[in-house]
C-alpha cells in the first residue's frame, strides 16, 4: 500500500471515530454552536444600532451583517478548543497512552477538528442560507473565484489556530495556567482578529499593532475575503503571505515545545 | 482505577445513608440547621481556598485583564457614536461595573456550586446530594464558596462607583437604596436563570456544557438593553430577563430610572424565584438516579 493510501486509511478511521463520539454528545454541540453565534450576534445588534440610516468607516448596516455572519462561519470552522484537550490530557496523564500508539498523538487532534468543524459549520451554514432566503441584506454574490480563495484562506486560519491552541495547550508541562494564557489569547483576539469590529473601524495604531501580529490571519483575512472586501492583488497575496509566513512560526513554537516538553513529562498515573 | 472508584461511591453512599438517618432526627430538633450548614459549608470552603493564595493574585488580575477588554470595547463602540441606546460613555461604565460585581457572584457561588449539576445528574452523583436531609436545591445551589472570585464583584462596584463620580452625580439615599434592593433582585433573577437552566439537565442527560448557555444569554447584559433592536430587546426584557440583572440595577444608581423601579425590580425577582423553584421541582421528579 502506498504512503498516501495508508494516511487516508488512517485519517478515514479517526474522522469517523471522532465522528461518532461526537454523535453522542450532539446536544453539547449545539450548546457550543450557541455560543459561538451570541458573541458575534451581540457585536451585530449594537453595530446595527450606531450605524442607523448612515454608515460607519464605510460599514452600513447591512455591511455588518454580512460581516459577522461570515465571521461565525470563518470562526466555527477555524476554532481549535486543542488547548484545553492538551491540558486535560497532561495533567490527568491521558497523554500516556497516546504517546504509546504508533500514531503522533496530533493527527487525532486534527481528526477531531475536522469531525467537529464539519457539524459546527454545516448548521451555522444551513441557518445562513435560511437567513438569506428572507434577509436579502446577507446574501452573497455567486463568485466561485471568490468562494475557492476563501476556501484556501480557511484551511490556513484553521491550521495556524489548531497550531497556536496546540503549542499553547503543551505550555501544561510547565504550568497549570495553560488554558488562562490561551484565554488571555482570546482576549486580544477580540479586538485584534476582528471578532467585534471590523479591523477597519479599530484606531489606526491599534490596528497597526495587529498588522505586524498573527491576529488578522486567523479570522478576519478569510472574512474579508469571504465579504468581498480585499481589493486588489496586492492585498490578496499580502495576505496569503502573511498567514504562511505565520503558520510557519506556530508550526516551529509548537516543534519546539513538543519536544522539550516530552522531555521533562514525568507521566502521571497509569 | 474505575474499580476503586465505585468502590468509593458505595462507601461514600453507605455513610451518607447513616448521615442521613441522624440528620434527620437533628433537623427535628434545631430549625435553624439550613443556616448553620451554609455556615460550616462556607468556613470549611474559605480554609480550603486559603491554601491557595496564588488564585488571589490570578484571580485579580484576571478580573483586571477582562474589564480592561470591556472598557476598551465600549470605547471602540464609542469612537464611532455619542451614545448607546441612549445611554453615554460613563453611564454604560456603570453598567460594566454592575456586570462585573453580578459576574462575581456567579463565578464565586453559582458555577462551582449548580454550575456542578448537569454533570451530576449524569453520573448519579445527585444521589449523594439528596441523601442529605437538607433541601437538595439550596445545598446544590449554596455548597461552595470560592472566595477569591469575589474580587470581581468589589472591582465591579468599584468601577462603578469611580464611573459614577465621572458623571458628576452623587446618588441620595433613596436612590441608593433602590440600587441595593435591584442588585440583590438582580442577583435572585441571576440566580434563578441558573436554576432553571440547569433543570434541563434533568431532561437532557447528556449535555454537561449546560454552563455554556448560560454565558451565551450573559453575554447580553453587558450593555443596555435599549441599544439592541426591538426583537431582541423583548427577549431579555420578557424571556430571558437579562435586562433586570444589569439595565435597572445601573439605571436605578444612575438615576435615569426613579427608585420605585426597586419594587418592580423586588417583584421580578420573587416572580423568578417561585418560577425557577417549580421547574427545579418539576425537573426533579424525573431524577431516577444512575448509580444505584
Amino acid at each position: 500500500m502506498s504512503r498516501l493510501a495508508e494516511w487516508a486509511r488512517r485519517y478515514g478511521a479517526l474522522i469517523r471515530n471522532a465522528w461518532l463520539v461526537d454523535l453522542q454528545y450532539r446536544a453539547s454541540i449545539v450548546l457550543w454552536i450557541i455560543w459561538g453565534v451570541t458573541e458575534p450576534t451581540i457585536a451585530l445588534g449594537i453595530w446595527w444600532a450606531i450605524a442607523g440610516d448612515g454608515q460607519v468607516g464605510g460599514y452600513a448596516r447591512a455591511d455588518f451583517a454580512r460581516y459577522f455572519f461570515a465571521l461565525m462561519l470563518v470562526n466555527q470552522l477555524t476554532i481549535a478548543w486543542d488547548s484545553w484537550y492538551l491540558d486535560r490530557w497532561i495533567r490527568e496523564g491521558d497523554l500516556n497512552y497516546r504517546l504509546a500508539r504508533p500514531l503522533h498523538p496530533a493527527h487525532e487532534a486534527v481528526a477531531d477538528n475536522i469531525a467537529y468543524k464539519a457539524r459546527s459549520a454545516g448548521v451555522i451554514l444551513v441557518v445562513w442560507l435560511v437567513a438569506a432566503l428572507v434577509w436579502p441584506a446577507v446574501r452573497l454574490p455567486l463568485a466561485p473565484g471568490r468562494w475557492a480563495l476563501t476556501a484556501l484562506a480557511v484551511v490556513l486560519a484553521a491550521a495556524m489556530r489548531f497550531f497556536i491552541s496546540f503549542a499553547t495547550g503543551l505550555l501544561a508541562f510547565w504550568t497549570t495556567r495553560a488554558t488562562a494564557i490561551m484565554g488571555l489569547h482570546g482576549g486580544v483576539a477580540l479586538f485584534l482578529s476582528g471578532r467585534i469590529a471590523p479591523l477597519a473601524l479599530l484606531p489606526p495604531a491599534v490596528a497597526g499593532v495587529a498588522a505586524v501580529l498573527w491576529f488578522p490571519y486567523m479570522l478576519a483575512f478569510p472574512v474579508n475575503l469571504l465579504t468581498g472586501s480585499v481589493h486588489g492583488t496586492a492585498a490578496l497575496l499580502h495576505g496569503f503571505a502573511g498567514q504562511i509566513v505565520w503558520l510557519a512560526l506556530w508550526v516551529g513554537a509548537y516543534r519546539l515545545a513538543w519536544t522539550r516538553g516530552l522531555r521533562r513529562y514525568g507521566a502521571v498515573g497509569g | 482505577m474505575e474499580r476503586w472508584e465505585g468502590e468509593q461511591i458505595a462507601e461514600w453512599g453507605v455513610r451518607n445513608a447513616e448521615f442521613a438517618m441522624q440528620g434527620r432526627v437533628r433537623t427535628l430538633r434545631i430549625p435553624h440547621s439550613a443556616l448553620r450548614i451554609l455556615a460550616a459549608l462556607w468556613r470549611l470552603n474559605l480554609a480550603e481556598e486559603l491554601q491557595y493564595r496564588a488564585n488571589f493574585v490570578a484571580s485579580v488580575l484576571g478580573t483586571l485583564f477582562w474589564i480592561g477588554t470591556a472598557l476598551l470595547t465600549l470605547a471602540l463602540f464609542f469612537r464611532h457614536t455619542t451614545r448607546l441606546g441612549g445611554w453615554d460613555y460613563w453611564e454604560v461604565v456603570v453598567l460594566l461595573g454592575v456586570f462585573n460585581a453580578l459576574t462575581g457572584v456567579i463565578e464565586a457561588v453559582l458555577r462551582p456550586g449548580i454550575g456542578r449539576l448537569a454533570g451530576e445528574v449524569r453520573s448519579g452523583g445527585l444521589d449523594l446530594v439528596l441523601a442529605k436531609p437538607v433541601d437538595a436545591q439550596g445545598f446544590v445551589s449554596f455548597r461552595r464558596l470560592d472566595v477569591w472570585r469575589l474580587t470581581d464583584f468589589v472591582l465591579g462596584l468599584g468601577l462603578a462607583g469611580y464611573a459614577l463620580s465621572r458623571l458628576g452625580r452623587v446618588p441620595g439615599l433613596l436612590q441608593l437604596a433602590a440600587f441595593v434592593v435591584a442588585l440583590a433582585a438582580a442577583g435572585i433573577v441571576v440566580y434563578a436563570i441558573w436554576v432553571a437552566l440547569m433543570s434541563l439537565a434533568f431532561w437532557f442527560v447528556s449535555v454537561e456544557n449546560l454552563s455554556v448557555l448560560f454565558d451565551a444569554v450573559y453575554e447580553g447584559a453587558r450593555y443596555p438593553v435599549t441599544a439592541y433592536p426591538g426583537a431582541l430587546r423583548f427577549v431579555f426584557v420578557y424571556l430571558l430577563p437579562i435586562a433586570w440583572t444589569t439595565t435597572i440595577p445601573a439605571s436605578a444608581l444612575t438615576g435615569r430610572l426613579g427608585p420605585e423601579i426597586a419594587l418592580a425590580a423586588a417583584a421580578v425577582a420573587a416572580l423568578a424565584f417561585v418560577l425557577a423553584r417549580l421547574f427545579w421541582r418539576a425537573a426533579l421528579r424525573r431524577y431516577t438516579g444512575a448509580s444505584g
